[in-house]
């Protein structure tokens, strides 16, 4: 019964979230063919008159009562069809797997390396606290934690890639490389990675890092932490065992709430290192109100969240099995 | 515990280490070698996704049409000097300027070896109609008749002066055999999708990175291209990327003049200058007391110091515009319109005259009838505003200078929810950007638009196109601020042959980008530029040739020029 109310759940918010992705869009000022009358750029601009409008707006549907849109919409989502980009004029579901890859590259790399540094570093301060080693820590991350990512994205560039000439200054590939061996190719694709990923690691491991030597010194003086060390357990087994999984459940909540900012958030990364991505994809698509692509990458990020969420909720049970018996 | 998060980690970074093998394998393949070896000569520029390179599929922005332009050639073309015969050798047309004759260039073949006949000229205009291409719609055209394969008569609804600016130099030609049977040309892909007649082929296109790779297309008519491959990619910063060499060209504009001057002399570097056929303006509301007002308006023109705007905001990126709004370097544009030179003594007495005066004493004029004159100044850009801002406040005109985005600004303009506004546009090489108003009405005006555009003598319709400036620049319906400059800078070693199209690339395109750059032109040993190849220069070209910089064929070229 708990379940089925939990699966209901999902799909009540999968449902009223798509409706958002729907609407939204549409109320926002302007429309998708604002952008060919000329906007401000180094361009001509169109004349766009009614009768070339009305064929547009026929040719992507969106003369029908918005009902029945709406409909349409939610027919071609259940086959598995994400519509015709607007401006970008290919399939949306194209689009989004081309940039896709290069963000789940990305923002994966960068999360599985924060994550894990971030614990271990929170878990090494909290545990001597006020220490020479928990002072130095404290004070070195959030320093370097607190630059903004395109500040260090540049620096990064100049240093590295300018001076020191050693990694790719842009792209997430070598263009116009044709390598023998896929080993080639994907040294050249880690390669590229490495200067955006550093970024997003230094820009986003503060946080974890600041939660985790928080929540540590929370658990820390607990009472079963002394009934542990009264029984003459082995310090590194309490910190494992005893500290450690009790201290990790608000950094799983943290890392669940924000899944969906690192698909879409690390547009600042994407900009300094002109490296495809979602990001971009995202930003595009609200200026040009391409209502087919920002439906398509809302729908992405609202999974990947709800996605998250979902294993949130699986290892918290492991975590804290309380929460089952609630 | 830690198992969890061990194992999470291992997942997501399996995870994203799978994504990128499954991309390195997707790319890895055929070719073993890498491709910019075997002396193959690559020109790189930098340049985000513009769509594919069909009439049909790219974006509706002037580096989508270029890239297009590589492939798909017109009857017309330009070079530096004006229009020039393309696909068609020759033209005429009938006095009503309703029918037109062109007479094709022989012997050209499309990309796969089909041959090009004056049957695919036809299909294109025929198709175009059904098929509205991204730029042009020919609903002027009644019919095309092919009279035989190399000769072929359009007819037009009216007659229409202006066909070869407006209309063959811009519109690609598109092979029959390969577009009849395409009912969506929108969502048309692939090979046969980019089957052209042009200098160079689509080889590689990945819009996520923005990258394009052309090869040269072997079968041209006009010969091949003098580089193999031409590549267009994203860039982190064009500067950047062009000191370490990983582009060879790129293209700074208006105030991005401090990136360009790092160039300035740096001897591996070159720069040329080009106009951007751009403008930026002072929108006034002429339906709303008091800038209906043509005194008041004229008033706030005196008020506004360009030539200061000029150099402080646009750090001397731009030129101060005509307030005709054509572009100075157009063919159309009116010499000796009035500049409103800064003078706030005039703007000043004019304000007092028309009985604006700050009665209140608080800085600010007020209305005849009270209260202050206060104006919100909507603008999609910060710092001209703010200066124009500083400036009124001078003569006592107070503005709130209120900055959004273009999407949130053009309603605005649109609907007249305005008084004044600052936006900006660019084609002001063509008399048809002096339609583009909001709030306007002028019935003389209209007038001469509409006699300018039936007109076939071009010194007659040159005239008319003046007195729409003249009224313009003495109405003030909108005050010109600058026109901004371009700059194309270039590794020469890798291609020289960058220039600026007069009017622009077809459309008015102001990017150096021509296709005629990838094309030997025997007339550019013409050094000193008189229209005759002397002695010395064909010595460089013969020199060219010894040193393998060009062919038997191409020296030849130039030493015919020579007993020419």
């Amino acid at each position: 019964m708990h379940q089925i109310t939990k699966i209901a759940g999902y799909v009540a918010i999968i449902l009223v979230v798509l409706s958002f992705n729907f609407f939204l869009p549409r109320v926002m000022p302007g429309d998708p063919f604002s952008f060919l009358t000329g906007d401000p750029s180094m361009d001509m601009p169109i004349v766009l008159d009614e009768e070339m409008r009305a064929e547009l707006l026929a040719y992507y549907g969106l003369d029908k009562p918005l009902l029945q849109q709406f409909s349409d919409y939610m027919l071609n989502l259940l086959h598995g069809n994400l519509g015709w980009s607007i401006y970008f004029n290919a399939p949306v579901s194209n689009i989004l797997i081309g940039r896709l890859k290069w963000t789940l590259l990305l923002v994966g790399t960068a999360t599985a390396i924060y994550m894990v540094l971030g614990i271990v570093l929170g878990t090494i301060s909290a545990w001597k606290r006020g220490g020479k080693r928990d002072v130095g820590l404290l004070t070195f991350i959030l320093s370097i934690s607190s630059l903004p990512s395109f500040f260090l994205g540049m620096l990064f560039i100049i240093l590295f890639g300018i001076k020191l000439e050693l990694f790719p200054i842009f792209g997430a590939q070598t263009p116009f490389m044709r390598y023998s061996t896929p080993f080639g190719a994907t040294a050249d694709i880690f390669r590229h990675l490495l200067l955006p990923a550093a970024t997003l690691v230094i820009a986003h491991i503060g946080g974890v890092y600041l939660l985790m030597r928080n929540s540590m010194l929370n658990v820390v003086g607990e009472d079963y932490i002394l009934t542990a060390r009264a029984k003459g357990l082995a310090e590194w087994y309490i910190l494992r065992k005893h500290a450690m999984k009790n201290a990790l459940l608000p950094i799983t909540t943290m890392i669940a709430l924000r899944v969906g900012f690192m698909i879409s958030g690390t547009i600042f990364v994407e900009t300094v290192f002109a490296y495809p991505g979602v990001g971009i994809l995202l930003y595009d698509a609200v200026t040009y109100r391409d209502y087919p692509l920002l439906q398509g990458a809302f729908l992405i990020i609202t999974l990947a969240i709800i996605a998250a969420n979902f294993v949130a909720d699986i290892i918290y049970v492991r975590l804290d099995p309380r929460v089952k018996h609630e | 515990m830690n198992k969890i998060i061990a194992m999470l980690s291992i997942a997501i970074l399996l995870c994203s280490a799978f994504s990128g093998m499954a991309i390195a394998k997707e790319d890895s393949g055929m070719a073993d070698v890498t491709a910019a070896s075997a002396g193959e000569k690559v020109v790189k520029i930098s340049g985000d996704d513009w769509g594919y390179s069909t009439p049909f599929a790219h974006y509706p922005r002037g580096p989508g049409y270029i890239r297009m332009s590589f492939i798909f050639d017109t009857l017309t073309w330009k070079d530096k000097n004006g229009v020039i015969p393309w696909l068609a050798d020759s033209w005429s047309s009938s006095y009503d300027a309703k029918t037109w004759t062109f007479y094709l260039h022989r012997g050209v073949k499309w990309s796969d070896g089909e041959p090009f006949t004056a049957d695919d000229v036809k299909f294109t205009f025929d198709y175009t109609k059904e098929h509205p291409q991204k730029w042009y719609k020919a609903k002027e055209i009644d019919h095309v008749a092919v009279l035989d394969p190399y000769t072929v008569e359009i007819h037009l609804k009216e007659s229409r002066p202006t066909f070869i600016e407006d209309v063959t130099g811009s519109v690609p030609i598109i092979p029959e055999h390969i577009w009849a049977d395409i009912t969506d040309p929108n969502k048309f892909r692939g090979d046969e999708a980019v089957t052209g007649t042009g200098p160079l082929k689509l080889v590689e296109y990945v819009p996520e990175q923005g990258y394009y790779e052309y090869g040269a297309n072997t079968k041209c008519f006009k010969g091949k291209s003098l580089i193999d491959r031409f590549i267009s990619m994203e860039v982190s910063d064009d500067a950047l990327a062009l000191e370490t060499g990983d582009i060879d060209a790129t293209s700074f504009w208006g105030k991005e003049i401090v990136a360009k001057e790092e160039f300035e002399n740096n001897p591996n570097f070159e720069i040329i200058t080009g106009p951007s056929f751009w403008v930026r303006k002072l929108y006034f509301n002429c339906e709303k007391y008091p800038t209906n007002n043509k005194t008041f308006r004229h008033a706030l023109a005196y008020g506004i110091d360009r030539k200061k705007l000029v150099e402080q905001v646009m750090l001397g990126g731009a030129r101060v515009a005509n307030t005709g709004i054509i572009h100075p370097d157009s063919p159309w544009y009116k010499h000796g319109l009035p500049g409103y030179k800064y003078n706030t003594t005039k703007a000043n007495e004019i304000l007092d005259s028309l009985g604006f005066i700050d009665t209140d004493d608080n800085e600010v004029r007020n209305y005849p009838g009270g209260g202050d004159i206060e104006f919100t100044l909507f603008t999609n850009t910060k710092d001209e505003a703010n200066f124009i801002h500083d400036n009124l406040e001078v003569i006592g005109i107070k503005t709130e200078v209120k900055v959004m985005s273009w999407k949130e600004l053009d309603p605005i303009l649109k609907n007249g929810e305005f008084y004044i506004a600052i936006s900006g546009h660019g084609g002001i090489v063509q008399p048809r950007t002096l339609y583009t108003f909001y709030s306007y009405q002028n019935d003389e005006y209209d007038e001469i638009y509409k006699k300018q555009l039936r007109t076939m003598d071009e010194d007659v319709r040159k005239e008319l196109v003046g007195e729409l400036q003249t009224i313009i620049a003495d109405d003030l319906p909108v005050y010109t601020l600058y026109h901004p400059l371009m700059w194309a800078v270039y590794n020469p070693d890798k291609l020289d042959t960058w220039f600026y199209t007069k009017g622009g690339v077809a459309v008015g395109i102001p990017i150096a980008q021509n296709k005629l750059i990838f094309l030997f032109d025997a007339w550019r040993y013409d050094a000193d530029e008189d229209g005759i190849i002397d002695k010395s220069e064909v010595i460089d070209a013969i020199q060219d040739y010894f040193d393998g910089r060009i062919t038997k064929g191409q020296a030849i070229e130039v030493v015919k020029l020579y007993f020419l």
